[in-house]
């Protein structure tokens, strides 16, 4: 259905253009001071790359946290979410299989980032550790989804004004390393930024695709995005169990 | 005995089965469809800045209050009602779209708190509600769409959409977007969408709600036609006294969510038409309760 709306499906990859140009001459306005070097020595001294990375992968934060609740609203205000709880197909499982999409198109969207990247500003992914990669960002959705199921809960009840997705998104997008690397930042607020996933995520992907790191070197930062999701997922399962239940008693599932 | 080897299937994981002993009462139920005992729904609400002294209260609205009722396979049965006596809630209640307070039913059999998938694999809703497929797709699209919710494999649900399509007659319109279609247009694609599973119960809510004549004509003949003479049964919510007069074999009659009338329509009214029966129900109820 989303393909239908034709004009903002190919605006949104318009807009990825213009957010790679924008960080580019960002990028090249900062790109030689020593401090920026020094900062960024971890992952090659390249602040274009670093945050090429760091908008494109951020982009599974936002669908991860937001494609829950999103579509469980937006079935609300179609008025399809009823038909669809009428059928055999387990609540839980619509919640997931929607947002299918929403994963499957960001995959195509941080693709397409990655390429402008590379093709036209020059940035070289041919020492990337692809596998690495590969199992960071997987750990990323599953850890993003947790958290995005216990905001979809959020919706299920309340129906709008959603404060976990609020204060992850805005935390994690202050704390997380996407435009800047968490060393710049005072030691308190670098000691809470190892809580939010997005540290991981990005330190992960960033040493794998830029540096060629291997598993020896960033196993500590999946082995985070591993517990962070052992925990997080049961617990964001059963928020979502007990909110069905609650909207189910109030008679509220399609209210919106 | 051919005729139990064939239903008891349907009962290996029923309540009914768990609970009652003896064949005779097991060949009895079995052709109870729908059954319910006290069936209660209560909506707790905050009083909130109504009460500013205490916004915490509760304020418990009994929506529908001990339903007892039997339905039997192949019935069409009418929920009548004024606005608001709960019909709506006591359809939502069956499809599983809201749990109840107290009391139980089983639909087809099967435990209707404990088990929701198995009474949603028995029943198909058709509400009034226009907005309940999405707009930009096609009529076939939503289909094959519902078709996958419901778990048909793909080679029979293209087969079976042609088939449904048919009967509702909307092949020529399939491949039209549903925001492209009229009311009665849309409403056959809700019946489409209904036999899809070929579900045992359909439940209806105000089905006729928004319909021409003609289209509303169409549609009863549909439910007399073809749904009760492939033996499957109907439970109509509506406020259209001639159209459960016209249609229905049973009709139940809620008011301030309790049945306080059930049976076929002539056994309850006896002389009287239906509308004097209903207007009087109604009068002398209200002035009970004022009087209590």
């Amino acid at each position: 259905m989303e393909v239908s709306y034709r004009f903002s499906f190919v605006l949104q990859f318009a807009s990825i253009f213009f957010s790679v140009v924008m960080f580019y001459f960002v990028a090249k306005l900062l790109g030689e001071a020593p401090s920026v070097q020094k900062s960024l020595s971890e992952y090659g001294g390249n602040y274009f790359s670093f945050v090429l990375i760091g908008i494109a992968f951020s982009n599974f934060l936002s669908v991860g946290l937001g494609s829950f609740s999103t579509n469980i609203r937006s079935e609300q205000m179609l008025g399809t979410l009823e038909a669809m709880l009428v059928t055999p197909t387990r609540l839980s499982n619509i919640v997931l299989s929607s947002s299918q999409w929403s994963f499957a198109f960001t995959s195509l969207r941080v693709g397409v980032y990655l390429l402008i990247g590379g093709i036209f500003f020059g940035v070289s992914f041919s020492g990337a550790a692809i596998i690495p990669a590969l199992l960071a960002l997987v750990l990323t959705v599953v850890a993003f989804s947790s958290l995005g199921i216990i905001s979809a809960s959020f919706i299920m009840i309340f129906k709008r004004g959603d404060p976990i997705a609020f204060v992850l998104s805005t935390s994690s997008t202050l704390l997380g390393g996407v435009y800047y690397p968490i060393s710049i930042l005072p030691d308190w607020m670098q000691t809470v930024s190892y809580l939010f996933p997005i540290t991981y995520s990005l330190r992960a992907i960033r040493l794998s695709l830029l540096q060629g790191a291997g598993f020896s070197e960033v196993g500590g930062d999946l082995l985070a995005l591993i517990i962070f999701s052992l925990i997080t997922l049961p617990i964001s399962l059963a928020c979502f169990r007990y909110a069905v239940r609650r909207a189910k008693r109030d008679g509220s599932l399609a209210h919106y | 005995m051919r005729f139990l080897r064939r239903t008891a299937p349907i009962l290996k994981d029923s309540l009914i089965c768990d609970e009652v002993c003896g064949m005779l009462e097991y060949a009895h139920m079995a052709d109870l469809v729908l059954e319910t005992h006290n069936l209660t729904k209560e909506f707790i609400r905050r009083k909130g800045l109504s009460s500013p002294r205490n916004p915490l209260e509760k304020k418990v609205f009994t929506a529908v209050r001990d339903i007892n009722l039997s339905v039997e396979r192949g019935e069409i049965f009418g929920l009548l009602g004024p606005n608001g006596a709960g019909k709506t809630t006591l359809t939502k209640m069956l499809c599983t779209l809201i749990l109840p307070s107290r009391g139980t039913a089983a639909v087809c059999g099967f435990n209707l708190a404990k088990q929701q998938g198995k009474v949603k694999s028995k029943i198909a809703l058709i509400s009034s509600e226009e907005r309940t497929f999405y707009w930009r797709l096609t009529g076939r699209q939503n289909l094959d769409f519902f078709a996958a919710l419901h778990g048909i494999p793909k080679k029979l649900a293209a087969r079976r959409i042609v088939e449904v399509l048919e009967i509702v007659e909307m092949t020529d319109a399939a491949d039209r977007r549903f925001q492209e279609y009229s009311t009665g247009m849309k409403q056959r694609m809700g019946l489409a969408r209904g036999l899809l599973a070929d579900p045992e119960i359909f439940f209806m809510d105000e089905p006729t709600k928004g319909l021409d004549p003609i289209a509303t004509w169409h549609l009863h003949e549909f439910i007399r036609g073809t749904l009760a003479a492939a033996g499957k049964t109907v439970i109509v919510a509506t406020h259209h006294l001639a159209e459960a007069e016209q249609i229905c074999d049973r009709i139940g009659i809620m008011i301030a969510g309790e049945m306080l009338a059930s049976g076929p329509v002539k056994e309850l009214t006896g002389d009287a038409s239906l509308a004097d029966f209903f207007r009087n129900l109604v009068e002398q109820t209200m002035v009970e309760r004022l009087d209590s």
